[in-house]
Protein backbone atom coordinates (compact mmCIF):
# COMPACT_ATOMS: atom_id res chain seq x y z
CA UNK A 1 0.00 0.00 0.00
CA UNK A 2 1.50 3.26 -1.25
CA UNK A 3 2.21 6.12 1.54
CA UNK A 4 1.30 9.65 1.13
CA UNK A 5 4.69 10.71 -0.11
CA UNK A 6 4.46 8.03 -3.11
CA UNK A 7 0.74 8.30 -3.74
CA UNK A 8 -0.19 9.50 -7.37
CA UNK A 9 -3.56 11.57 -7.88
CA UNK A 10 -4.60 10.95 -11.52
CA UNK A 11 -5.55 14.33 -13.60
CA UNK A 12 -8.74 12.86 -14.36
CA UNK A 13 -11.03 11.38 -11.93
CA UNK A 14 -14.11 10.05 -13.68
CA UNK A 15 -17.15 9.42 -11.36
CA UNK A 16 -18.67 6.15 -11.13
CA UNK A 17 -20.84 4.06 -8.99
CA UNK A 18 -18.52 0.96 -9.15
CA UNK A 19 -21.89 -0.96 -10.52
CA UNK A 20 -21.37 -0.01 -14.03
CA UNK A 21 -18.49 -1.71 -15.48
CA UNK A 22 -16.66 1.81 -16.19
CA UNK A 23 -13.13 2.25 -16.87
CA UNK A 24 -10.87 5.08 -17.48
CA UNK A 25 -10.44 5.46 -21.13
CA UNK A 26 -6.70 4.47 -22.47
CA UNK A 27 -4.41 7.45 -23.09
CA UNK A 28 -5.11 9.42 -20.04
CA UNK A 29 -3.78 9.88 -16.96
CA UNK A 30 -7.12 8.82 -15.34
CA UNK A 31 -8.61 7.11 -12.60
CA UNK A 32 -11.45 6.00 -11.32
CA UNK A 33 -13.64 7.99 -8.57
CA UNK A 34 -16.48 5.56 -6.63
CA UNK A 35 -18.97 8.16 -5.37
CA UNK A 36 -22.92 7.79 -5.09
CA UNK A 37 -23.00 3.77 -3.82
CA UNK A 38 -23.29 2.06 -1.38
CA UNK A 39 -20.70 -0.53 1.22
CA UNK A 40 -20.77 -3.38 -1.11
CA UNK A 41 -20.48 -1.77 -4.19
CA UNK A 42 -16.96 -0.50 -2.92
CA UNK A 43 -16.04 -3.17 -1.88
CA UNK A 44 -16.49 -4.93 -4.69
CA UNK A 45 -15.18 -2.73 -7.06
CA UNK A 46 -11.65 -1.99 -4.83
CA UNK A 47 -11.10 -5.86 -4.04
CA UNK A 48 -11.49 -6.79 -7.98
CA UNK A 49 -10.13 -3.74 -9.57
CA UNK A 50 -6.42 -3.54 -10.20
CA UNK A 51 -5.68 0.10 -9.33
CA UNK A 52 -7.89 1.17 -6.24
CA UNK A 53 -10.38 3.82 -6.89
CA UNK A 54 -10.27 6.87 -5.05
CA UNK A 55 -13.80 6.98 -3.22
CA UNK A 56 -16.14 10.39 -1.94
CA UNK A 57 -16.82 8.87 1.33
CA UNK A 58 -19.64 11.24 2.21
CA UNK A 59 -21.69 9.46 -0.54
CA UNK A 60 -21.30 5.75 -0.45
CA UNK A 61 -24.56 4.61 1.86
CA UNK A 62 -23.85 2.49 4.68
CA UNK A 63 -20.40 3.77 5.57
CA UNK A 64 -19.37 5.76 8.19
CA UNK A 65 -17.32 8.86 8.95
CA UNK A 66 -15.20 7.89 12.03
CA UNK A 67 -11.80 6.59 12.87
CA UNK A 68 -13.19 2.78 11.97
CA UNK A 69 -14.09 3.91 8.93
CA UNK A 70 -11.00 5.47 7.82
CA UNK A 71 -9.03 2.38 8.83
CA UNK A 72 -11.31 0.18 6.86
CA UNK A 73 -10.48 2.04 3.68
CA UNK A 74 -6.87 2.31 4.35
CA UNK A 75 -5.98 -1.28 5.76
CA UNK A 76 -8.87 -3.30 4.36
CA UNK A 77 -9.41 -1.65 0.57
CA UNK A 78 -6.10 -0.26 0.24
CA UNK A 79 -7.75 3.52 -0.67
CA UNK A 80 -5.30 5.97 -1.19
CA UNK A 81 -7.35 9.03 -2.60
CA UNK A 82 -10.06 10.06 -0.21
CA UNK A 83 -12.39 13.01 -0.77
CA UNK A 84 -14.56 14.49 2.23
CA UNK A 85 -16.62 17.46 3.31
CA UNK A 86 -15.53 16.43 7.00
CA UNK A 87 -11.89 18.27 8.15
CA UNK A 88 -11.62 15.58 11.11
CA UNK A 89 -11.79 12.61 8.40
CA UNK A 90 -9.64 14.28 6.16
CA UNK A 91 -6.81 14.80 8.92
CA UNK A 92 -7.31 11.03 10.18
CA UNK A 93 -7.08 9.66 6.47
CA UNK A 94 -4.00 11.70 5.77
CA UNK A 95 -2.57 10.61 9.35
CA UNK A 96 -3.15 7.05 8.40
CA UNK A 97 -0.95 7.84 5.38
CA UNK A 98 -3.39 7.79 2.28
CA UNK A 99 -4.20 11.81 0.26
CA UNK A 100 -7.06 12.69 1.77
CA UNK A 101 -8.97 16.12 -0.29
CA UNK A 102 -11.15 18.21 1.69
CA UNK A 103 -14.26 19.26 -0.37
CA UNK A 104 -14.48 23.05 -0.33
CA UNK A 105 -17.53 24.88 -1.34
CA UNK A 106 -16.77 28.26 -3.56
CA UNK A 107 -20.42 29.56 -4.80
CA UNK A 108 -19.18 33.11 -3.78
CA UNK A 109 -15.59 34.74 -2.51
CA UNK A 110 -16.80 35.70 0.96
CA UNK A 111 -18.43 31.89 1.17
CA UNK A 112 -15.04 30.57 -0.51
CA UNK A 113 -13.11 32.33 2.85
CA UNK A 114 -15.20 30.84 5.09
CA UNK A 115 -15.26 27.68 4.06
CA UNK A 116 -11.48 27.34 4.17
CA UNK A 117 -11.45 28.05 7.80
CA UNK A 118 -11.69 24.50 8.55
CA UNK A 119 -9.25 23.09 6.18
CA UNK A 120 -6.55 21.41 8.57
CA UNK A 121 -3.66 22.51 6.59
CA UNK A 122 -1.24 19.57 6.98
CA UNK A 123 0.45 17.13 5.00
CA UNK A 124 -1.10 14.69 2.72
CA UNK A 125 -4.76 17.06 2.69
CA UNK A 126 -5.07 18.48 -0.44
CA UNK A 127 -8.52 20.45 -1.66
CA UNK A 128 -11.74 19.81 -3.61
CA UNK A 129 -13.26 22.87 -4.98
CA UNK A 130 -17.18 22.32 -5.63
CA UNK A 131 -18.28 23.65 -8.06
CA UNK A 132 -15.04 23.02 -10.13
CA UNK A 133 -16.07 25.19 -13.11
CA UNK A 134 -15.43 28.55 -10.92
CA UNK A 135 -11.61 27.34 -10.38
CA UNK A 136 -10.86 29.44 -14.06
CA UNK A 137 -12.90 32.22 -12.51
CA UNK A 138 -10.84 33.12 -9.35
CA UNK A 139 -8.06 35.82 -8.62
CA UNK A 140 -4.71 34.41 -8.23
CA UNK A 141 -4.93 35.15 -4.53
CA UNK A 142 -8.06 33.46 -4.13
CA UNK A 143 -5.89 30.20 -5.77
CA UNK A 144 -3.00 30.68 -3.49
CA UNK A 145 -5.44 30.57 -0.35
CA UNK A 146 -6.35 26.57 -1.53
CA UNK A 147 -4.12 23.72 -0.44
CA UNK A 148 -2.53 21.67 -3.19
CA UNK A 149 -3.16 19.07 -4.50
CA UNK A 150 -6.65 21.06 -5.91
CA UNK A 151 -9.13 19.02 -7.55
CA UNK A 152 -11.93 20.27 -9.51
CA UNK A 153 -15.28 18.60 -8.79
CA UNK A 154 -18.65 19.77 -10.41
CA UNK A 155 -20.40 21.37 -13.46
CA UNK A 156 -17.23 20.30 -15.59
CA UNK A 157 -19.62 19.58 -18.51
CA UNK A 158 -17.30 19.09 -21.66
CA UNK A 159 -13.82 19.17 -22.68
CA UNK A 160 -12.99 22.37 -23.50
CA UNK A 161 -14.20 23.31 -19.82
CA UNK A 162 -11.75 20.31 -18.27
CA UNK A 163 -8.82 21.01 -19.60
CA UNK A 164 -9.35 24.88 -18.99
CA UNK A 165 -9.93 23.48 -15.41
CA UNK A 166 -7.15 21.31 -15.62
CA UNK A 167 -4.56 24.20 -16.23
CA UNK A 168 -5.25 25.49 -12.57
CA UNK A 169 -5.96 22.37 -10.76
CA UNK A 170 -3.80 19.26 -10.31
CA UNK A 171 -7.01 16.76 -11.07
CA UNK A 172 -10.57 17.47 -11.83
CA UNK A 173 -13.68 14.54 -11.50
CA UNK A 174 -15.87 14.12 -14.66
CA UNK A 175 -18.84 12.19 -15.77
CA UNK A 176 -17.22 9.08 -18.03
CA UNK A 177 -18.79 10.67 -21.52
CA UNK A 178 -16.70 13.76 -20.40
CA UNK A 179 -13.57 11.77 -19.86
CA UNK A 180 -13.94 10.13 -23.36
CA UNK A 181 -14.63 13.42 -24.91
CA UNK A 182 -10.96 14.38 -23.52
CA UNK A 183 -9.43 11.80 -24.82
CA UNK A 184 -10.96 12.45 -28.30
CA UNK A 185 -9.10 16.05 -27.59
CA UNK A 186 -5.78 14.76 -27.73
CA UNK A 187 -4.36 18.57 -30.17
CA UNK A 188 -6.39 20.35 -26.78
CA UNK A 189 -4.67 18.12 -24.28
CA UNK A 190 -0.86 18.57 -25.72
CA UNK A 191 -2.02 22.40 -25.64
CA UNK A 192 -2.28 22.27 -21.92
CA UNK A 193 0.56 19.83 -21.26
CA UNK A 194 -2.10 16.89 -20.13
CA UNK A 195 0.34 13.73 -20.21
CA UNK A 196 -0.70 10.49 -21.88
CA UNK A 197 -0.45 7.80 -18.93
CA UNK B 1 -42.20 62.43 7.97
CA UNK B 2 -43.54 59.86 5.26
CA UNK B 3 -44.61 56.07 5.56
CA UNK B 4 -42.81 53.97 3.71
CA UNK B 5 -44.43 51.86 1.03
CA UNK B 6 -42.88 48.37 0.34
CA UNK B 7 -42.40 47.35 -3.03
CA UNK B 8 -43.41 44.41 -4.66
CA UNK B 9 -41.45 41.60 -6.83
CA UNK B 10 -42.31 43.71 -9.70
CA UNK B 11 -41.21 46.95 -8.42
CA UNK B 12 -37.96 45.74 -7.58
CA UNK B 13 -37.70 43.93 -10.80
CA UNK B 14 -38.32 46.88 -12.72
CA UNK B 15 -35.44 48.62 -10.42
CA UNK B 16 -33.10 46.18 -12.39
CA UNK B 17 -34.21 47.38 -16.11
CA UNK B 18 -32.10 50.66 -15.53
CA UNK B 19 -29.19 49.35 -13.38
CA UNK B 20 -28.94 45.58 -12.92
CA UNK B 21 -26.44 44.90 -10.54
CA UNK B 22 -27.60 44.95 -6.43
CA UNK B 23 -24.69 45.57 -4.47
CA UNK B 24 -23.46 42.70 -1.93
CA UNK B 25 -22.46 43.84 0.97
CA UNK B 26 -20.79 41.69 3.92
CA UNK B 27 -19.91 44.67 6.51
CA UNK B 28 -21.11 48.08 7.13
CA UNK B 29 -17.83 49.71 5.69
CA UNK B 30 -18.86 48.89 1.81
CA UNK B 31 -22.35 50.71 2.97
CA UNK B 32 -21.31 54.01 1.89
CA UNK B 33 -20.15 53.12 -1.17
CA UNK B 34 -23.36 50.67 -1.77
CA UNK B 35 -25.59 54.03 -1.36
CA UNK B 36 -23.52 56.42 -3.27
CA UNK B 37 -23.89 53.79 -6.48
CA UNK B 38 -26.26 53.23 -9.11
CA UNK B 39 -26.86 50.28 -7.16
CA UNK B 40 -30.67 49.33 -7.01
CA UNK B 41 -30.94 47.54 -4.41
CA UNK B 42 -28.41 46.48 -0.99
CA UNK B 43 -28.10 43.07 -0.47
CA UNK B 44 -26.58 42.31 2.87
CA UNK B 45 -24.75 39.01 3.35
CA UNK B 46 -23.36 39.53 7.09
CA UNK B 47 -23.85 41.49 9.90
CA UNK B 48 -25.77 41.30 12.85
CA UNK B 49 -29.50 40.70 12.45
CA UNK B 50 -30.39 41.98 15.34
CA UNK B 51 -29.37 45.34 15.08
CA UNK B 52 -30.63 46.22 11.13
CA UNK B 53 -32.75 48.77 11.77
CA UNK B 54 -29.88 51.95 11.55
CA UNK B 55 -28.79 50.46 8.03
CA UNK B 56 -32.38 49.90 6.90
CA UNK B 57 -33.22 53.38 7.17
CA UNK B 58 -30.27 54.69 5.84
CA UNK B 59 -30.86 52.21 2.69
CA UNK B 60 -34.32 53.75 2.08
CA UNK B 61 -33.54 56.78 2.77
CA UNK B 62 -31.21 56.81 -0.31
CA UNK B 63 -34.11 55.07 -2.25
CA UNK B 64 -32.74 52.30 -2.48
CA UNK B 65 -34.26 48.29 -1.79
CA UNK B 66 -32.58 46.45 1.24
CA UNK B 67 -32.23 42.40 1.42
CA UNK B 68 -31.13 40.25 4.00
CA UNK B 69 -29.49 36.61 3.91
CA UNK B 70 -31.03 35.57 6.59
CA UNK B 71 -29.14 32.06 6.57
CA UNK B 72 -25.72 34.35 6.83
CA UNK B 73 -26.65 37.38 9.39
CA UNK B 74 -25.62 37.09 12.91
CA UNK B 75 -27.93 36.67 15.59
CA UNK B 76 -30.93 34.93 13.60
CA UNK B 77 -32.67 31.54 12.75
CA UNK B 78 -33.86 30.78 9.39
CA UNK B 79 -37.25 30.01 10.71
CA UNK B 80 -40.71 31.35 10.60
CA UNK B 81 -39.77 33.73 13.54
CA UNK B 82 -35.96 35.08 11.84
CA UNK B 83 -38.20 35.65 8.99
CA UNK B 84 -41.07 37.42 11.15
CA UNK B 85 -38.06 39.52 12.84
CA UNK B 86 -36.83 40.94 9.54
CA UNK B 87 -40.26 41.60 8.30
CA UNK B 88 -41.20 44.11 11.24
CA UNK B 89 -37.61 45.58 10.89
CA UNK B 90 -38.73 46.69 7.43
CA UNK B 91 -36.34 44.74 4.78
CA UNK B 92 -37.80 44.49 1.38
CA UNK B 93 -36.82 41.21 0.76
CA UNK B 94 -35.33 37.89 2.20
CA UNK B 95 -32.99 35.85 1.07
CA UNK B 96 -32.52 32.12 1.76
CA UNK B 97 -31.42 28.77 0.92
CA UNK B 98 -34.46 27.03 2.26
CA UNK B 99 -37.40 26.47 0.22
CA UNK B 100 -39.80 26.11 2.83
CA UNK B 101 -39.53 29.30 4.13
CA UNK B 102 -40.83 30.80 0.65
CA UNK B 103 -44.33 30.83 2.11
CA UNK B 104 -43.85 32.70 5.07
CA UNK B 105 -41.55 35.27 3.60
CA UNK B 106 -44.36 35.68 0.74
CA UNK B 107 -47.49 35.88 4.11
CA UNK B 108 -44.83 38.51 5.76
CA UNK B 109 -45.73 40.49 2.70
CA UNK B 110 -41.89 40.81 1.57
CA UNK B 111 -40.17 39.86 -1.52
CA UNK B 112 -38.96 35.98 -1.16
CA UNK B 113 -35.63 35.24 -2.64
CA UNK B 114 -34.73 31.53 -3.00
CA UNK B 115 -31.09 30.92 -3.38
CA UNK B 116 -30.02 28.33 -5.53
CA UNK B 117 -26.53 26.59 -4.82
CA UNK B 118 -25.36 24.46 -7.54
CA UNK B 119 -22.28 22.64 -7.21
CA UNK B 120 -23.19 19.13 -9.34
CA UNK B 121 -24.91 18.68 -12.41
CA UNK B 122 -27.02 15.83 -10.54
CA UNK B 123 -28.26 18.41 -8.32
CA UNK B 124 -29.70 20.53 -11.12
CA UNK B 125 -32.90 18.47 -11.47
CA UNK B 126 -32.89 18.10 -7.88
CA UNK B 127 -32.68 22.24 -7.56
CA UNK B 128 -35.40 22.86 -10.08
CA UNK B 129 -37.92 20.76 -8.54
CA UNK B 130 -37.36 22.37 -5.13
CA UNK B 131 -37.74 25.30 -7.15
CA UNK B 132 -41.24 25.09 -8.14
CA UNK B 133 -42.45 23.76 -4.83
CA UNK B 134 -40.94 26.99 -3.14
CA UNK B 135 -42.45 29.50 -5.63
CA UNK B 136 -40.52 32.63 -4.59
CA UNK B 137 -40.87 35.82 -6.63
CA UNK B 138 -36.96 35.91 -7.40
CA UNK B 139 -34.54 32.52 -7.85
CA UNK B 140 -30.66 33.77 -7.20
CA UNK B 141 -27.97 31.37 -8.48
CA UNK B 142 -25.06 31.01 -7.12
CA UNK B 143 -21.76 30.95 -8.26
CA UNK B 144 -23.47 32.80 -10.86
CA UNK B 145 -20.49 33.08 -12.83
CA UNK B 146 -20.90 29.49 -14.44
CA UNK B 147 -24.31 30.18 -15.49
CA UNK B 148 -23.24 30.77 -19.27
CA UNK B 149 -21.30 27.84 -19.31
CA UNK B 150 -24.22 25.59 -17.81
CA UNK B 151 -27.04 27.48 -19.61
CA UNK B 152 -27.81 24.41 -21.32
CA UNK B 153 -28.12 22.24 -18.63
CA UNK B 154 -30.65 24.01 -16.45
CA UNK B 155 -34.46 23.60 -17.60
CA UNK B 156 -36.65 26.58 -18.14
CA UNK B 157 -37.43 28.42 -14.47
CA UNK B 158 -40.25 29.88 -14.28
CA UNK B 159 -39.05 32.56 -11.99
CA UNK B 160 -37.13 35.86 -12.89
CA UNK B 161 -33.23 34.97 -12.03
CA UNK B 162 -30.26 36.64 -10.62
CA UNK B 163 -26.92 35.42 -10.50
CA UNK B 164 -24.51 35.92 -7.86
CA UNK B 165 -20.77 34.81 -7.49
CA UNK B 166 -17.62 35.61 -8.65
CA UNK B 167 -18.97 38.02 -10.79
CA UNK B 168 -16.23 40.69 -10.52
CA UNK B 169 -16.29 42.21 -14.27
CA UNK B 170 -18.32 44.46 -17.22
CA UNK B 171 -17.74 40.76 -19.24
CA UNK B 172 -18.61 38.13 -16.21
CA UNK B 173 -21.85 40.24 -15.68
CA UNK B 174 -23.24 40.94 -19.55
CA UNK B 175 -22.65 37.39 -19.75
CA UNK B 176 -24.59 35.88 -16.88
CA UNK B 177 -27.11 38.81 -18.38
CA UNK B 178 -27.28 37.59 -21.87
CA UNK B 179 -27.78 34.03 -20.56
CA UNK B 180 -31.11 35.34 -18.76
CA UNK B 181 -30.21 36.35 -15.39
CA UNK B 182 -32.06 39.96 -14.73
CA UNK B 183 -29.86 40.97 -12.55
CA UNK B 184 -26.36 40.32 -10.36
CA UNK B 185 -25.78 40.48 -7.42
CA UNK B 186 -22.04 41.32 -6.63
CA UNK B 187 -19.58 42.60 -3.75
CA UNK B 188 -17.39 44.15 -6.80
CA UNK B 189 -17.59 47.89 -6.45
CA UNK B 190 -16.74 48.89 -10.11
CA UNK B 191 -19.47 46.79 -11.55
CA UNK B 192 -22.12 48.77 -8.83
CA UNK B 193 -22.50 51.57 -11.28
CA UNK B 194 -23.19 49.35 -14.43
CA UNK B 195 -25.74 50.82 -16.62
CA UNK B 196 -28.31 48.33 -18.47
CA UNK B 197 -27.42 50.09 -21.64
CA UNK B 198 -24.44 49.29 -21.32
CA UNK B 199 -25.39 45.06 -20.92
CA UNK B 200 -26.98 44.89 -24.63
Amino acid sequence: MADGASIHLPRILVADTGRGGTSPPPGLDAGILLRNTDLAALIECALSNGTPPAVELDSIRGLGSDDAAVAFLRDKLSIEIMLTRRPQVADAFAAAGGLALLNVLAFDSTGLRRSLHGHPRRERVGTVISPGLVLHHMLPSELALLVRPLVAYGLIDNAGDALATLAVAEGIVVRPEVAQGIAESEALMRGVGLSPA
Amino acid sequence: MTSYIPPTASDFLSRLADAPCCAAIVDGGRLEAALGSRAPAVFVLRGNGLDLSDMIRRVHDSGKLIAVHLDLVDGLKADHWGVTWLARCGVDAVITSHGQLMPVIRNEGVIAIHRLLLSRREHLDTAVTALARSRPHIVEILPGVVLPAINGLLPPLEVPMLAGGFIRTPLDARSVLAAGAIGVTTSSEGLWDLQAAAHG
